[in-house]
């Protein structure tokens, strides 16, 4: 039984393949350089936290305020350079925001055992709140050149943007602590089974809290990657971005139920999503357009393995007879 | 005298209706205006939309479910029926076509969740998208204006029956019905009994498939409805009406004591929730605190409505709504 198994996730790695190509053979401009750079800007900070969201996903938890850990530390490394602090300083500010945005998740799931769909929709809405009464109704815009240029510019020599350093690596780290280290492993058991887990001797609560920090963190890389490509912090930055990262790591492969997945197929479906989303507006499509395939893909992510499942099941109960 | 008091506190409601009531004394003595009339009535009148729909949501999330795409579904039955009625349509046939929106979306989702057996998380998320993509595709640049808007529905947006807004009216009744529906028909129990334990209710025989499909056509259908009344607060309908309230829906039941473990809660205590959560909001503004605290505020109202669920019940064990109900 060696065979080749189609998964969902070298799905998406084909589906990415084809798109590409049709892209490049048949949208004009879709090929150049400029435009390469600019999908990898669109998709840095959605790639940055979807990373992080597998394996909380494939742990069996989810978190909806990474958009919000986002912006709150967008908004801190605004007010506290607005308020002289140097920016790199800040920066670190809005990276321990993040960290702490994620801790708080995580307490409150671990700890006082409450659900983290609940918690984190009550966390949206706090860190969102927080940015709002850190920021008011006054954007911070004057930021340094020297930082900002990160934000929109090229690695010299190359047309790959600075974000893309943080994705290799960061997707390099995610996806060898995953799938080669015991830490990943455990993971994974606890979203097949944490009763089990637990009982195998795996820190099931430790382990989740360490998982929602990390989230809380790369939500916080997000959020300076985030303020550097538009040099501004605004109290609204980011809205709706949660949902964007879930269905990218759905789409991924990652099963909802928790103990499936791979890092690769979250990035292949972050790229696909840049990919398509180029795609449609170098061809005049409208926004909405791509909202519409965005929901199609979410949904074929899950109907697929579920009618294959059934297909399978009807085959063994024929064979049966 | 004590048991009543004791079995007072057992109802899941008495907890969260006391805190508004303190809210409202507390803000009230702080500042006067806003036991005055139009204090009540911007309460009622802003959470109506809101009600109506965590009453629409209780059915589902009771069932150990959730239905995200209402915020989607209501903005775009808003605005079909101010386009349906701005080519002259009845209002009846804009009513209609609001309902078939949202019973159509109810059908989709409740197929997808109950017969494929899909993790209604993930559906629901997916027909949010799908439903504000098409909605957005649809609407464009279009605005309703207040000239489009039904009379009727523009004269319930505006008007009062013994003080209390027409909105409001509507939604106590429909929390009336739900409740009503709720407590007393079979195949309403046997949501609280799927969402207790889904593989149990299966085994006692209890359609669990048809009762999710259902639920969720019924959530739909109201949401569509729902859209009349968001026509009716705002008197103008766009491509980002709706956007964004199915969070805040879901914060009003889980602050109402409808846990997201499912078994539990009540329409009531859903409206009740909706309601302390506008009147905080709008406490807050009359007590001087800024408006920019307010969400932040609402955010850990909502953790802390949880925790203390969590510290006085011990019966729900956490579970993950996201798992499939195999």
């Amino acid at each position: 039984m060696n065979r080749f198994s189609f998964t969902w996730d070298k799905g998406v790695a084909l589906l990415l393949v084809v798109v590409t190509v049709v892209g490049s053979f048949g949208v004009p401009y879709f090929g150049t350089t400029d435009n390469i750079s600019f999908i990898l800007q669109d998709i840095g900070e959605i790639a940055l936290i979807a990373y992080a969201m597998s394996y909380l996903i494939i742990a069996g938890e989810i978190d909806l305020s990474v958009a919000s850990a986002l912006n709150l530390s967008s908004a801190t490394i605004g007010v506290l350079f607005k308020n002289g602090v140097p920016f790199g300083w800040a920066v670190v500010g809005g990276l321990i925001t993040g960290l702490v945005c994620g801790l708080i998740n995580g307490f409150l799931v671990t700890v006082v055992g409450l659900q983290s769909l609940a918690v984190t929709i009550g966390t949206l809405a706090l860190y969102r709140g927080l940015c709002f009464a850190l920021l008011g109704n006054n954007p911070v815009n004057q930021m340094p050149d020297s930082w900002t240029s990160l934000g929109y510019s090229n690695i010299p020599g190359t047309f790959f943007p600075y974000v893309s350093i943080l994705l290799v690596v960061f997707g390099a780290i995610f996806w060898i602590v995953l799938h080669y280290t015991p830490f990943g492993r455990r993971v994974i058991a606890i979203g097949i089974n944490p009763e089990a887990a637990k009982f195998s001797g795996i820190p099931v609560a430790r382990t989740k809290l360490a998982l929602f920090a990390a989230t809380g963190l790369m939500s916080g890389v997000a959020g300076v990657v985030y303020t550097l490509r538009f040099a501004s912090a605004s109290p609204d930055g980011a809205v709706g971005y949660e949902l964007a990262v879930i269905a990218a790591v759905l789409f991924g492969g990652v099963s909802i139920a928790g103990g499936v997945g791979t890092l690769w197929g979250v990035l292949a479906s972050v790229l696909v999503l840049g990919v398509v989303r180029s795609v449609l507006q170098l061809s005049n499509f409208s926004a909405n357009a791509l909202l519409i395939v965005s929901g199609a893909l979410l949904l074929i992510s899950v109907v697929f393995p579920r009618a294959s499942e059934l297909i399978r099941a009807g085959k063994k109960a024929k064979s049966s007879n | 005298m004590i048991s009543i008091v004791q079995r007072a506190f057992k109802v899941r409601e008495v907890p969260v209706f006391l805190a508004l009531v303190l809210v409202i004394l507390i803000t009230g003595f702080a500042n006067p205006r806003f036991f005055s009339i139009s204090g009540v009535q911007d309460i009622t009148l802003g959470v109506a939309v809101i009600a109506i729909l965590s009453v629409a949501q209780s059915f589902v999330i009771v069932m150990r479910h959730i239905d995200l795409s209402v915020g989607s579904t209501i903005g775009f039955s808003a605005f079909l029926i101010g386009i349906e009625s701005s080519k002259g349509a009845p209002l009846w046939w804009c009513l209609t076509v609001g309902l078939l929106l949202g019973i159509g979306v109810g059908v989709l989702n409740g197929f997808m969740v109950a017969y494929l057996k899909l993790p209604s998380l993930v559906v629901t998320l997916s027909s949010l998208y799908i439903v504000r993509g098409v909605f957005n595709e649809v609407a464009g640049g279009t605005t309703i204006t207040n000239t489009d808007v039904p009379s009727f529905i523009s004269f319930l947006g505006r008007n009062y029956f013994l003080g209390i807004p027409y909105l409001f009216l509507i939604a106590l009744v429909l929390m009336i019905a739900g409740g009503l529906v709720m407590r007393h028909l079979r195949w309403a129990r046997d949501l609280y009994a799927i969402g207790s334990n889904p593989p149990a209710s299966a085994l006692v025989g209890i359609p669990v498939a048809r009762r999710i499909f259902t639920a969720f056509v019924i959530t739909g259908g109201i949401s569509g409805l729902a859209g009349a009344v968001l026509l009716a607060r705002f008197n103008t309908a766009a491509a980002n009406s709706g956007l964004g309230l199915e969070l805040n829906v879901v914060a009003a039941c889980v602050v109402g004591g409808v846990a997201i473990a499912g078994g539990v809660g009540t329409p009531y205590g859903a409206v009740i929730g909706a309601v302390l959560l506008q009147a905080i909001t709008l406490a807050l503004g009359a007590l001087g605190v800024p408006q920019f605290w307010q969400q932040a505020v609402n955010g850990i109202l909502l953790i802390s409505a949880i925790s203390l669920d969590r510290y006085l019940s011990s019966r729900v064990k956490p579970t993950q709504i996201m798992r499939v109900n195999a």
